[in-house]
């Protein structure tokens, strides 16, 4: 009993960081822009090639090559941005233009990876080999680096959002605009910026994710549904509140897959965000502004 | 003379609706304007498009010798033109003193930034009391305080300011003139928009009215320092 108890815990944890990791990037995105991009999970998809690109044929070291899958995925998050984003700021439904816009990013990458790479499915080795016990479950080392290394991220993510001016200027341009142009932000480069680092951020995970899970082209899509989740369901916009509901929403699913199985489990994850939502429309953190 | 600012024939608007028609105006280096007229006449679309924040549909913007009529904003703040909007809300979630320090991340104030900060406290005391409260919590002469703050931690050159005692208790108000007046005596050149006549007589060496989008009557002090015959003009200049 306390030993799946203690299982489940550590693999919600995993599932939490994998997602507080996602959707940290999301919403960096969120904030600055005001905009969901839903191609969030395919440039996580693409860190984990381009990491499995070098490491495997080419024969690079596996931190190079995950240091390379998220600079790689970062730039190409960035090409988004200049091609599919900046020319519908000031439109009134940019919201909406940049779903079609983004989705469309999502499925060019996904079938690009497809040509590139070919459907068979592959894997990175780990990071560090070998298995830790924490009483009587046990989990990969790899894993175990990844639950630490998620809160390091969003704590890195953090101080930079509040304590350096350039991370400042992020949440200046997410909150007005003009008044940021006025105190000498420049306003596109922050865009580019978010961008970047937000795909940065997936690209990281991609790269380790794709040492526990098979790299396929649509490795994204369940990452980044839960990514949207999350960043719903801890309240728009404050990444405290991102990491909560992140760390929440990885046990309940792990809690879940113990109780009812892995195929009811996204059903009632979603009925339990429904339901959140009726009685807190701003998030399970959110303020009532 | 050279001209620190110069506007010529500046034609702007909104879309299809246009507001600015040919405005031609100027300050000499040295001298401090003001921009008078009745409301939703263009003035604050006159500074939005001097700092970049709207394209001018024609006409040309110089300052300080270069021509800045299509540079973006965050250029025309690193040249020194710094433009403190009407009614700024600022950064709502954002403490006091985030803002501030943010406020000099142009590479022109990179450098003296605290001791920039230290001047600004100096000058709005009420600022240092409540630099970790957040702007969405301050009142309304508090913002205003942080958003002249602001462009003061961005080293003006020339400082424009629009209405900057608009909305405020008269108590309130003679204090934010006063700081205003401390920061002219400092030798920031202004331009200053105001409803009240008065306070921007005592505070500037030239007036343009503004109506319709055009300037219709430039004043000079030295010709017509007597502020009832300017309101005169403003008064008769209105009711047509
Ligand atoms: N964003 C906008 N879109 C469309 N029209 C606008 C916009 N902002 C201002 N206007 C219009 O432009 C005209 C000039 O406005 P502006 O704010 O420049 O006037 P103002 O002289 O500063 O007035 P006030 O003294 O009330 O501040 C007004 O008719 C106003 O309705
Ligand atoms: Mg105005």
């Amino acid at each position: 009993m306390i030993d799946t108890l203690i299982a489940t815990l550590v693999s919600g944890l995993v599932l939490g960081s994998l997602y507080a990791l996602m959707a940290s990037g999301l919403s960096v995105v969120w904030t600055t822009l005001g905009v969901f991009n839903f191609a969030h999970g395919a440039l996580m998809m693409i860190g984990a090639f381009l990491a499995w690109t070098l490491v495997e044929p080419v024969g690079l070291p596996l931190p190079v090559g995950i240091l390379c899958g998220a600079l790689g995925a970062a730039a190409l998050g960035i090409v988004i941005e200049r091609l599919l984003v900046r020319p519908y700021y000031g439109n009134r439904n940019m919201l909406l233009i940049t779903v079609m816009t983004t989705l469309a990013a999502m499925i060019i990458m996904e079938k690009g990876a497809q040509m590139i790479w070919g459907a068979r499915l592959k894997q990175l080795p780990r990071l560090i080999d070998g298995e830790i016990s924490i009483a009587s479950a046990t989990i990969s080392a790899h894993e175990a680096v990844m639950i630490l290394l998620a809160p390091l991220v969003l704590a890195a993510i953090w101080a930079f959002t509040v304590r350096t001016n350039i991370g400042r200027s992020l949440r200046a341009v997410g909150q007005n605009q003009d008044s940021a142009a006025l105190i000498g932000i420049n306003v596109p480069f922050a865009f580019a910026l978010a961008f970047g680092l937000s795909a940065a951020l997936a690209g990281l995970t991609g790269a380790l994710l794709g040492s526990i899970r098979f790299i396929t082209p649509a490795m994204g899509a369940d990452p980044l549904t839960k990514a949207m989740i999350v960043v719903i369901f801890g309240g728009l916009g404050s990444l405290g509140a991102t990491a909560g509901a992140a760390y929440l929403i990885g046990l309940i699913e792990a809690i879940l897959v113990l109780w009812l199985g892995l195929y009811w489990t996204p059903f009632v994850l979603f009925l339990i965000m429904i339901v959140v939502l009726v009685f807190r429309p701003n998030g399970i953190f959110g303020g009532n502004q | 003379m050279e001209r620190l600012l110069e506007v010529t024939d500046l034609s702007a608007g909104y879309g299809a609706v246009t507001v600015l028609r040919g405005v031609d105006i100027h300050l000499d280096a040295g001298e401090s304007i003001g921009l008078f007229g009745p409301n939703g006449h263009g003035k604050t679309t006159l500074l939005k498009t001097i700092s970049g924040l709207i394209r001018p549909t024609a006409g040309a913007i110089r300052f300080s010798g270069n021509d800045i009529t299509k540079a973006r904003p965050s250029n025309i703040v690193n040249a020194g033109l710094i433009h403190s909007p009407q009614g700024n809300t600022l950064f709502g979630d954002m403490q006091v003193h985030e803002t501030l320090e943010l406020a000099s991340i142009a590479k022109r104030a990179k450098g003296g930034s605290r001791k920039n900060l230290k001047s600004v406290f100096e000058l709005f005391p009420r600022l240092e009391e409540r630099r970790t409260q957040k702007a969405r919590t301050l009142s309304g002469g508090e913002r205003q305080m942080l958003s002249i703050g602001c462009a003061l931690m961005c080293v003006p050159k020339l400082l424009m300011l629009d209405e900057p005692t608009l909305g405020l208790s008269p108590r309130l108000k003679k204090e934010l003139a006063a700081a205003v007046g401390d920061i002219a005596k400092s030798g920031v050149p202004l331009v200053v928009v105001e409803q009240d006549v008065e306070f921007l007589m005592a505070l500037t060496d030239r007036l343009y009215m503004i109506e319709h989008g055009e300037v219709v009557r430039e004043i000079d002090k030295a010709n017509a320092p007597d502020h009832e015959e300017v309101m005169k003009l403003y008064f008769g200049e209105v009711s047509h």
